[in-house]
Order: structure tokens, then sequence, then C-alpha cells
């Protein structure tokens, strides 16, 4: 061969062997993409980049571990700016040119409701980590699932803890008069005759109070045995210290939820009330993965986490397992199909994990007592109370429309 | 001012409505400009108040929040088709627009956007406290797209429907304002003392305004019921009103260039600039402030003056060469 | 009377008192400046909320007393009353019907602080309260009232004394009220206009803040009082009469009153529809207000 078609194979030697490398560097698989809508600015900043912070969490691990069907997870997280048209718009993007495989992501029942008509209507799976108002789930749902139980439940747990508790108790009920409040307490209202409840004072304040030492003071006249407080925000303290400072006793009052950054704000004054959760550093079932996550979470936050961080760490591998079910990444039908089929348990708890043909999840929900605060930075608490329940065990979806 | 040329409208028009056919490609554009072109009529209706009456209606959205849930339950609850319903409810909201305008009509100035925005937070409250319409802080969702001959209106389709209704309004606001109605809009705006002196009814003019500017509100609220899917107190509080006078004033209010220019800039900000969004309020109220120190004629308006700068310096040289002569 | 309606009438007292003083003061805050400099400011809510919020800044990061961070907080907030002077406020002194600017002016710069509210405070809590000036509890026949409590109502009750002695007996108190009455005939009697706007614009301001310390003293509160607040306050000032110090006052207790009882005697949504009423009548058909200048 003659120099030049020497140099020629070569050449044509090396751009082969190059080609051939190039696609084996290229061959990182695909990642799996799910569009992640949440609050990152606007009034729900806090619990959106909670919730974020869970998210982070399990998606390095599941990834570490080498991912879903051999391809990584990614969550492309948008913020919403806790605005229903914003949600829309990013939702719309998520779907049309990133081509998620599903949606997740917000912790604001307005927005969720929001996506939730986009979901239905494109028929994109849609997993909603924190949001509890039930019409996620109403009847005829087919895209939606709900992981945090509903809130017109959450009452209903409530009337039933306080029967367990106490038989026959007086109960007064403070609340403000937002839209989630009104949910609990008419899930409560409907359970209490049924569990032979007698409410003796119910004081529902407007959007803007500030303070409810009168209230308070008509709640004492009235001599219940337990309080159930729940306002709006930094409200709940106001209304939980001014009946502290009239003589009620922590003993006396009932949160109907509560996380970390409320039990701060309760503080050592509350040491003996009672809240309910759905993830909390002093279960009783905390499985082995639940602990290292707490250990984990507080470590890098400085903080303990609570049912908000949970579900967003939950939900990936909720995803991860439903995905697997599924056998593809690329069908958005089987995946929901998968997740509708679903029946697996909490990773950091050992809840089950099981979707109603609504999309609602079998509701459970925990009632912790305050054992101590230590300031801004950690608590303990015990288990008093635990109770699952079938959504409709009560007509949750006339209750709350 | 000058009016805007007959040229520069229809060249304007036919601009605007080939805009969604080009963007259709991109639905996330599309959706983009949908919702821009609903702003801009949103903008033209606003700015005929402010910018040509001299009022700042800050209960523009209340207005628009009464047409949008009004035509959801025209069409949900009562089954009528959207194109009957829209008008009604137009209609219904521009009634309601004046009854609400009807106390404050003596009130000018500052007075007259406080009152505005007490009766905006009425108007939000209502429709928190009313849920039987309303469905509350809930909002509806899954609100359908306009029926169509059988089928239903969307995409592109709907799309072009709200352009073509934006690009009518705008030139029904610059008949308006060549119109000696317009003429008597800004004599009110400019002094309404005088103006009432030398003969214009003032108080009815007021009250045409009041109306006309509730039926561009209302037909922005039923339109977005139906191009969003989705509605709740929230869509129609005072923070959409303050953002639909910022496009006015920013890109020039009492011309008809100024609230395109404004919409077109600022309007697609918050669906575009992702990683800017949690800097948006500051930014929106840094240019608030901004337009009203530096800029009382937004942007539109900095132009002309600028252009009649140039052109009077142009002209003083010309008559220098002249004289020389 | 029972123990249980002594209770009642003690804490609608307590409650009237200190919910009335500081919302007299914040509007006597917003309607000096509007009274005077002819600013409607329509960011006073954010002024009150960046009150508390550094408040609890200086005790919760700084780990200073609640006594020490009020004091922090004021000296701060004159500062920055005078910057905000300086910037942006004076450009606007000469304006004919400047209330309008100063109005729209106020609500950018609302934005602006909702926006930096939202990119701090918002991450690192969703709410927030003080440690008390003093621990305890004082016992009025069967009534505890918390010593913390009774603190910030005496000192609410006497700034506010302070400021009504102030306005009609001190010169420089009366030099506003003479800007505030007629301005060419103050500056034609020797009056330094500008000033005066300009102290009327830093004594409002820090008149805001101070609610905003009083009221993070007694109670927890979130990112959402400063809405809240702005409105309240606009309220109180309309139906007080704009410019009117001791409307904002006689109208900012009854308010106070108002919200105390209102669940012994109407729902709460009409109590809320209320007082939009109110101010919405007034508007309408008195609006220079219940109280002259």
């Amino acid at each position: 061969m003659n120099i030049k078609l020497k140099t020629c194979a070569s050449a044509i030697a090396l751009a082969a062997a190059a080609l051939c490398a190039a696609p084996a560097a290229a061959q990182s698989p695909r990642p799996i993409k799910i569009g992640f809508v949440t609050e990152l600015t606007g009034p729900w900043t806090f619990f959106g980049t909670s919730c974020v912070a869970g998210l982070k969490f399990a998606t390095d691990e599941i990834n570490k571990a080498g991912g879903v069907l051999g391809r990584p997870l990614e969550f492309i997280v948008t913020d919403n700016q806790t605005k229903s048209d914003q949600a829309l718009a990013a939702s719309r993007n998520l779907d049309i040119n990133d081509k998620v495989l599903a949606l997740s992501g917000p912790t604001s029942s307005d927005v969720a409701l929001a996506m939730y008509g986009y979901a239905e209507q494109q028929k994109i799976p849609f997993l909603v980590p924190v949001a509890a108002f039930p019409q996620l789930t109403k009847p005829g749902t087919r895209y939606t699932f709900r992981i945090e139980p509903d809130a017109a439940g959450w009452g209903y747990a409530m009337a039933k803890y306080i029967e367990q508790v106490k038989p026959g108790a007086k109960v007064a009920l403070m609340h403000s008069d937002a839209a989630l409040m009104r949910a609990i307490m008419a899930g409560f209202r409907y359970q209490a005759p049924r569990s032979k409840l007698n409410i003796v004072a119910d004081i529902m304040f407007p959007q803007g109070s500030s303070d409810a030492t009168v209230q308070a003071a008509q709640v004492r006249a009235a001599a219940p045995d337990y309080v159930i407080v729940s306002g709006a925000g930094a409200f709940d303290n106001v209304i939980t210290n001014q009946l502290l400072d009239l003589g009620i006793k922590p003993q006396q009052i009932i949160h109907p939820y509560g996380i970390t950054t409320q039990v701060f704000g309760w503080g050592q004054r509350s040491v003996g009330s009672i809240y309910g959760t759905f993830f909390d550093v002093g279960l009783d079932s905390l499985t082995p993965s639940g602990k290292d996550f707490i250990a984990r979470f507080d470590a890098a936050n400085n903080r303990p986490p609570s049912y908000v961080e949970n579900y967003c760490y939950v939900t990936p591998y909720i995803f991860k397992e439903a995905i697997e079910a599924a056998g593809t990444a690329d069908d958005r039908e089987k995946l929901r199909n998968a997740i509708s089929a679903l029946n697996t348990k909490e990773r950091t708890s050992g809840v089950p994990i099981v979707f109603d043909k609504n999309g609602a999840r079998k509701e459970y929900m925990y009632f912790q007592e305050i054992v101590s605060v230590n300031g801004k930075r950690s608590y303990q608490s015990k288990q008093r109370f635990y109770i699952e329940w079938d959504p409709e065990v009560i007509p949750v979806y006339d209750l709350v429309k | 001012m000058k009016p805007a040329s007959d040229r520069a409208l229809w060249i304007f028009a036919a601009a605007a409505l080939a805009l969604p056919i080009i963007a259709d490609g991109n639905k996330f554009l599309a959706f983009v400009l949908g919702m821009t072109y609903i702003s801009l009529l949103w903008a033209t209706g606003m700015n005929l108040m402010y910018g040509f009456v001299g009022l700042m209606p800050l209960m523009f959205a209340g207005v628009a929040g009464i047409a949008g849930y009004a035509v959801v339950h025209l069409t949900r609850e009562l089954g009528w088709s959207f194109w009957l319903a829209m008008p009604v409810a137009t209609v219904m909201a521009a009634l309601a627009g004046v009854a609400l305008g009807l106390p404050s009509l003596r009130l000018k100035g500052f007075y007259f956007t406080l009152c505005s925005l007490v009766i905006q937070t009425v108007l939000t409250l209502a429709f928190i406290f009313f849920p039987t319409y309303t469905n509350g802080d809930t909002g509806i969702n899954q609100i359908a797209p306009p029926d169509w001959f059988g089928g239903q209106l969307k995409g592109l389709g709907l799309e072009l429907m709200i352009a073509l209704f934006t690009v009518v309004g705008i030139l029904i606001c610059a008949w308006i304002v060549r119109s000696p109605l317009g003429q008597r809009f800004v004599a009110i705006r400019e002094d309404d003392i005088l103006a009432e002196a030398i003969g214009i009814r003032v108080v009815r003019c007021k009250i045409i305004a009041f109306f006309i500017v509730s039926l561009y509100a209302g037909v922005g609220g039923c339109f977005y019921s139906v191009y969003i899917g989705f509605i709740s107190p929230r869509a129609f509080d005072v923070l959409v009103s303050m953002n639909i006078w910022l496009f006015v004033a920013f890109g020039g209010r009492g011309t008809i260039a100024g609230p395109i220019i404004g919409t077109a800039i600022l309007a697609p900000i918050p669906f575009l600039l992702q990683d800017l969004q949690a800097f948006k309020d500051i930014l929106s109220g840094v240019l608030i402030i901004v337009v009203t120190l530096l800029m009382p004629g937004g942007i539109y308006g900095a132009w002309l003056a600028r252009r009649r700068r140039t052109q009077k310096a142009m002209t003083d040289s010309a008559r220098v060469q002249e004289s020389r002569v | 009377m029972t123990d249980a309606q002594i209770l009642i009438l003690m804490s609608t007292l307590s409650t009237g008192l200190i919910l009335g003083a500081i919302f007299a003061l914040v509007a006597a805050g917003v309607t000096i400046v509007y009274g005077c400099v002819w600013l409607p400011n329509a960011s006073n809510g954010q002024f009150f909320l960046l009150a508390s919020l550094a408040a609890w800044t200086f005790t919760a990061s700084f780990g200073w007393t609640s006594l020490a961070a009020a004091a922090g907080v004021l000296i701060l907030g004159t500062a920055l009353s005078y910057l905000l002077e300086w910037i942006l406020i004076r450009r606007l002194y000469d304006t004919p019907n400047r209330n309008v600017a100063y109005f729209v002016v106020t609500l950018g710069l609302t934005q602006i602080m909702t926006g930096i509210f939202s990119l701090t405070y918002a991450k690192w809590s969703d709410q927030f309260t003080l440690p008390p000036i003093i621990e305890g509890i004082t016992m009025f026949g069967p009534f505890p009232m918390p010593n913390n409590r009774l603190v910030v109502m005496g000192v609410s009750l006497l700034v506010l004394v302070l400021l009504f002695v102030l306005l009609r007996y001190h010169p420089y108190g009366r030099a506003l009220r003479a800007v505030f009455q007629n301005r060419e005939a103050a500056a034609l009697r020797g009056v330094n206009v500008r000033a005066i706007y300009r102290l009327s614009f830093v004594l409002g301001s820090v008149i805001i803040f101070l609610g905003g310390i009083l009221f993070a003293l007694a109670y927890s509160y979130d990112l959402t009082v400063a809405w809240t607040m702005s409105i309240t306050a606009f309220a109180i000032m309309i139906i007080g009469g704009p410019g009117s110090v001791i409307g904002a006052l006689v109208i900012g207790m009854t308010f106070g009153f108002t919200q105390a009882i209102v669940s012994i005697f109407a729902s709460p949504t009409a109590a809320t529809f209320s007082y939009l009423g109110a101010m919405l009548l007034i508007l309408l058909f008195r609006p220079s207000g219940l109280f002259k200048r």
C-alpha cells in the first residue's frame, strides 16, 4: 500500500474507533422525568421548600442504588408561586416540552386542585404528596392519587381518639375560618354525636384575627374536658397560649395536626398536649429506614422532619415501585394502573399504602403527646393512639364540597 | 397625543392574528401567548379608564371575576352555550361594575383609588364567602372549553378566537378615543370641574366609561375561565388589578400603543423567566416605583418625548441653515 | 357576677385595650404622614411586619432579650425611615396631586418588601414568637393576666398619651399641626416645611414600627399580618378622618373592642364585612371622616 492509502486507512480506523467510543460514552441512560410543581415562593414557601428537602434525600438514595429500571429518576422541580395559574402553566410546560411521565409536588390544596383538572384531562398520573382537600379524589377520579389522608378524615380520627380516651367527653372547638379548618371540623362534627361526644362550645375566628382571650374565657366558662385548637398559621399559638393563660391545662388541648415548627412554637408550655400527625420522631413503628431518614435530615437541616418532609421522601419510592411493577417508564396508562394496584408500605413507618378506586389512600392517623421541647432544635413525643380507616367511612365528598 | 394611525392599527391587527398560528408549534409558547392576549384585552380596558378618564379602578379584577364565575355557572348549571353565556355574563358584570362604581362617582384621585380598593376587597371576600356560586376558596376546576359546532373550541382555535376579541377590543378602543366621547373623557381627565363648566355631563360620561371598561374586564374574565380551566378568588384579586395597571403605566397610559408594549413585555415574564420568579415581586415593585417617579408616560411616552425633542432639535438647526442662505 | 362572667368581662377589657392601642398607634402613624406630607402609606403593614421580624431576628438569631431587641428595632427603624425619605419620599414633595403618586409608589414598595420577606423569612419559619419581657402572672380577682401582656398594654397606652401630648403642646408638635392645617401659612410663619415633612415621615414610620414591636411582644405572628394590618390601618384612618390623630385613636380603640367581642355578639363573617362597609359608607358620604383634623 502506498503511503496515501495507509494514511487514509489509519484515519478511517481512528474515526471508526472514535465513533465507537462516543456512543459508549453517551450510553448513560435517559433519566425518567417526573414533573414536581411545588410552592417555592408565595405564602406556602415553607411547606414547598421543606417538601423538596425530603424529596432530594429519596432521589439521591434511589439513584445511588441504581435508579429505576436501570435509569436515573429525575424530578423536575418547578416553582408555582402558590398560584393556580402558574401551576397550570408549569404543568403544561412539563407535559408538552419535557414530556414528563407523571406530575407531583403541590403542598397547597388550592394549587393541587388546579393541577388536578389538567391531569385528569390530559390523562397524566398525578401523585399529590401533601394536600388534604377531599375533592382531589372525588368519585370518578382516575389519574390523581393522594398520599395524605383527607382533612375531614382528620376530624373523624380526632373524634375516635377522644371516644376511646374519655367516652362521653365535653369538647370545645376553636378554629380559624380557613378551608382546611372547615373541612376538619366538618368531619369532627359529623362523627362527634356518633362517638357520643358533646360539643359544648364551637367558636370560629374570622381571617385576620389577632387575639383569642375573650373566646378563651368563653370556652373556660363552658368547662370542657377537651379543647380542639386549630388556628391558621401563627394564630394557633395565640389561641393555645391564651387558653393556657386562663387556666386550661395542656392535657386538655388537642391540635388536629402538628408539624415540627408548630411543636417548637407550642413549646415547653404545651407539654402534655396532644396533636395529630402522619409521621413523627416519636412514632412507635419507625422502621430502621425511618430512623435513618430522621437522623440524616436532622443533621442536614437542623430540625427533625415531620410529615410534610416524610410524604415528599416517600413519593419517589412510590413512583419507583409503581414503575417497576408496570415494567416500563414510558407509558402513562400503565403507570396509572400500577399505582392504582399498589399494595405496599411506607418505607419510614411501615404504614400501608393502598389506594381506593378514586385514588384516595387508605387513611390513618397518629396522635402524639408532647413530652418535652428543646428550644427550636428537637422535641420528644409519645404515641398515644393510632387508627386506620377507609376514606369513605364518613360521607366525605358530601360533607366538604 | 397623536392618535394611532390607521395603518399602524391594521398592521398590528394582522400581526396579532398571525402570531398564534406561527406559535402553534410550541404549545407552551402558544399558551403564554394566549395569556398575554387576555392580559392585553384587560389592559386596554384599564387604559380607557386610567389613561383617558384619569381614574385608577382597582376593582377591575373583581368585575372580571363576576363575569368569570357567571359564565361558568351559566354553562355548567344551566347548560347554556358559551357563546350565549359570555355576552350575558359580560353585561351582568358590566352592570355590576357600574353599580359598584356609582357611589364613587364623586370621588377623585386618591379617594377613588382607595374606594375601588375597598370594593375589590369586598368582591374578593364575596367570592370566598358565598360558596354556593363560587365554591369559595377551593375554586372551580375542570372548566370545559367553549362549545363549537358540536365539538369543543380549544388549542389553536381558542387562541385565535381570543386574539380576535383582543384585536377587536383594541380597534374599538381606538375608535372610542378618536370619537367625541373619547375627547370628553380626556377633558374630564385634565380638569373635570372645567369640563362640567363647558357643558360636559361628567357624571354621565363616567357612568358610560365604567360600563365600557367593565365590558372589557368581563370578556377577559370569561375567556380566562375557559382558557385556564380553573378559577378561584385569588385569580381575580387586587394583585391582578395592580398588575394590569402596571402593564398600562409601564407601557404608556393614554395611548393605544402603550398598553400593547407594556403587556407584551411584562405579561410573559412570570411564565417564561422561571429563574427570575423568586424576584418577581421585587422586580414588579421596582418597576412600579420607577415608572411613577421617572417615566410617568411609560415606555412609549418616554420614546415619544424623545422623538419630539429630536424633531424639535432638527427643525431648529434646519432653520438656522436656511437663515444662512 | 359569676367567675365565668368576670373572666369574660376582664378579657374583653384587656383585649380591647391592647388591640385598640396597637391599632390606634399604627393608624396614628399612617394618619400623621398622610395629613402632613399627603402621603398615604400603603406599605404600612410591611413596615409593621418588618419591625416584628427584625425583633425576632434579634432575639432568635442574636440571642438578645426582648427589651434589647425592641430598642434595636427602634434605632434601626429610625435610621431606615431617614434613608427612605432621602432616597424616595422627598422626590415627590413638589408634585401636585402627589397623594395618588405616593399611594402607587408605596404599593410598589409593598411588593418589594413582600418579595424580600418571601425570599428570607418565609423560608425560615411559618410562625414567629418573641420571648416575653417579664414572666409570671398577676391575678385580677379570678382573672389571670400574664405580666408580659400587662407590660405591652401599659406601654402602648403610655405611647398614645405621649403622642397626644407631643402633638398638642410641644413646639415640634405644634409645627406639625400648623403644616397639617395650612402649609402656606405655616411657611409664611417661618416653619421649615420640608424639614417638617421629613420629621413627620420619620415620626409616623417609627410609630408604626413601635406598633409592630408591641404586637410581636404580645402575640405570635406570621407574614399574613402585614396585609391585615394595612387594611385595618387604612380603614381606621378613613373612618376617623385622614390627618386626624384623635380620630385614629378613637376609631382604633373601637376596632380593638369590636374584634374582642365579635364572637359573643355576631358571626365572624358579618364582622369582616362590617368594617369594610363602614369604610365605604364614610368614603361615600363623609370623606373627611368622623373627626376633623
